[in-house]
């Protein structure tokens, strides 16, 4: 240990002690369950044994499980689904906001911090809120739906396996708007004016201003918010929680809510400690993305 | 005239966005019949108030009191221990600090629903579950501090370094410079990651219901996923719940809108 001390220069040693306590906290409780996770889904995990660390070796037993479950195919479809929809609908909306948001009008910066009213609010409550939005029968969405004339029957938002994951989806943008809209301003409104000024004496007009200058000096942004909102949406457990718990019959079942489920209700913590491992080494993989698109914008 | 055309078009479309909490708080006071009355009225006929209910038949004030807990013994914890974290990872700059940012950026992507499994299974080992509560908070440490870290770093990077070097150079030691001298000019920063901190762990739902078996220390998540798991579904009393909930959060972020924005543009771009 004082050898790797050794290392830093003399004059930092303070700041280095502070560092070490946060860090050994986050090294012992989330990188040990990290590396036991991938353990226990290597092993034959009973809850009812006593409580133990050798447990029989599985070998890859509960991965070959997993997959030959009949739900597994549906829940792989779904993850994909609910991320990439996720996102796309979340940046272009978004961005559509951001956009809107940035020009001069009045209140315009109060207005656009009331959309963060959404994003501080706990996932659970939103899902619940929107669980009662999208009821069947009384729900006021399948009411303003059908007086508008877009829909002619009522949609069983939640009870319909052709919709639940698409309600779920709706929930999830509407959770994750507000903070895609937030970042892409900052953004945009680090785009030099007199950028826009020159291409409108050239003749630009409004559509090639927007893909030829604000749509590139947006890249690093882009990349920033598109792999932040992967993460959050592969995050998200309480809207599902409320909204559908996964069904009906799985239709709107997401990896990391399979997971839990399996090592938390059917108590099949082999299993779930897999789904959770496969589900992770994706998070892990859009996180280092996240850390390189950001390192670009870090002024340090 | 634009100015006008943008400010009705922005406020059609704020008012759109806010409308599921509206719809939260109509519902508050409506009555069970006009509940489920088809078309659903838009302003209730007969308010009706149901907050009391809400306490004595559901126990509210108990779960709301273990949230309370919950949240700030995370919140102490997180703040105590990330300040000094966020102010090195800020101030000191070698391949050591890289690695350690980069993994407390990568920690905070980490869902929680799927570390809980091996905490739950190495917590039950540890016999940790014999005080939930406590698992609660060290479960939930580990998602609040890289949160809390991250942005307070960015608070501290904005404080100009020769500050510090001056303390130094005036016969402060390096401990004395941070407190006396840096610490006062992010308070603002901390203060506002720590009530976001506080907040987000106020709401929180997978470790409180996967590491508290007993009923007594459920937190008001778990009291409200269990409302909805009832086989009749009393939607009023759902949504008297809510609001109780998440009015008191409602009202810190309106106050404290603006530094908010501010903070999180800072911390999540840089």
């Amino acid at each position: 240990m004082n050898k790797l001390f050794a290392r830093f220069p003399k004059e930092s040693g303070f700041e280095i002690t502070l560092a070490v306590f946060a860090l050994a906290y986050l090294l012992v409780f989330a990188g040990l369950p990290l590396l036991y996770n991938i353990v226990l889904s290597f092993q034959q995990v009973d809850l009812m044994e006593p409580a133990t660390l050798l447990r029989p070796f599985a070998g890859l037993a509960n991965y070959h499980d997993i997959f030959s479950r009949p739900e597994a195919r549906q829940v792989l479809v779904n993850t994909l689904l609910f991320v990439g929809l996720s996102l796309a609908l979340q940046v272009v909306i978004g961005f559509l906001l951001a956009l809107l948001f940035l020009q001069d009008f009045p209140f315009a910066t109060f207005m656009r911090g009331l959309f963060l009213a959404g994003w501080i609010m706990p996932g659970l409550v939103v899902g619940v809120i929107w669980k009662l939005l999208f009821a069947g029968d009384f729900g006021v969405l399948n009411d303003l739906l059908m007086r508008s004339g877009i829909l002619h029957d009522r949609i069983f938002w939640l009870s319909d396996p052709a919709y639940s994951i698409y309600a779920v989806i709706i929930a999830n943008v509407w959770l994750g708007v507000p903070f895609n809209m937030l970042l892409l301003s900052v953004g945009l409104a680090a785009i030099p004016g007199d950028l826009y000024e020159a291409a409108e004496l050239d003749g630009a007009n409004a559509l090639q201003r927007f893909f030829g200058i604000t749509l590139p000096m947006m890249k690093a942004t882009l990349g920033a918010v598109i792999s932040l909102g992967a993460i959050m949406t592969m995050q998200q457990f309480d809207l599902i929680a409320a909204l559908t718990q996964g069904g009906p019959a799985n239709s709107s079942q997401v990896a990391q809510y399979w997971s839990w489920q399996l090592s938390f209700q059917t108590f099949e913590v082999s299993a779930g400690s897999a789904v959770a491992t496969l589900m992770m080494i994706l998070v892990l993989i859009v996180a280092v993305f996240y850390v390189r698109s950001t390192r670009n914008e870090r002024m340090v | 005239m634009k100015r006008y055309v943008l400010f009705v078009i922005a406020l059609i479309v704020t008012a759109v966005y806010l409308f599921p909490l509206y719809w939260m708080y109509i519902t508050v006071f409506k009555s069970a019949a006009e509940m489920f009355q088809s078309p659903p009225t838009f302003w209730p006929a007969h308010a009706e108030s149901h907050i009391w209910q809400v306490f004595t038949e559901r126990g509210m004030g108990k779960f709301l009191w273990n949230s309370f807990i919950i949240a700030c013994g995370t919140t102490a914890v997180t703040v105590f221990v990330g300040t000094g974290a966020a102010y090195a990872l800020a101030s000191v700059q070698n391949r050591w600090t890289s690695l350690a940012i980069f993994a407390v950026l990568v920690l905070q992507a980490l869902p929680s629903s799927l570390m809980v499994t091996p905490i739950f299974t190495a917590f039950k080992g540890l016999g940790l579950l014999e005080t939930p509560r406590l698992a609660v908070v060290i479960a939930q440490i580990t998602k609040t501090l890289p949160f809390y870290i991250v942005l307070c770093r960015a608070s501290f990077v904005q404080i100009p370094r020769e500050l510090r070097d001056a303390a130094l150079v005036d016969g402060a030691s390096p401990a004395r410079a941070f407190f006396d001298v840096i610490l006062p000019l992010a308070v603002n920063g901390i203060l506002v990651t720590a009530i976001l901190v506080f907040l987000q762990s106020f709401g929180e739902y997978v470790y409180a219901r996967s590491l508290i078996l007993d009923d007594q220390y459920q937190t008001a998540t778990v009291g409200l996923s269990a409302f909805i798991g009832a086989t009749k579904i009393d939607w009023i009393g759902i949504m008297t719940y809510s609001a109780v909930f998440v009015t008191p959060i409602l009202i810190a972020f309106m106050l404290l809108q603006r530094r908010i924005v501010a903070g999180l543009t800072a911390g999540a771009l840089k």
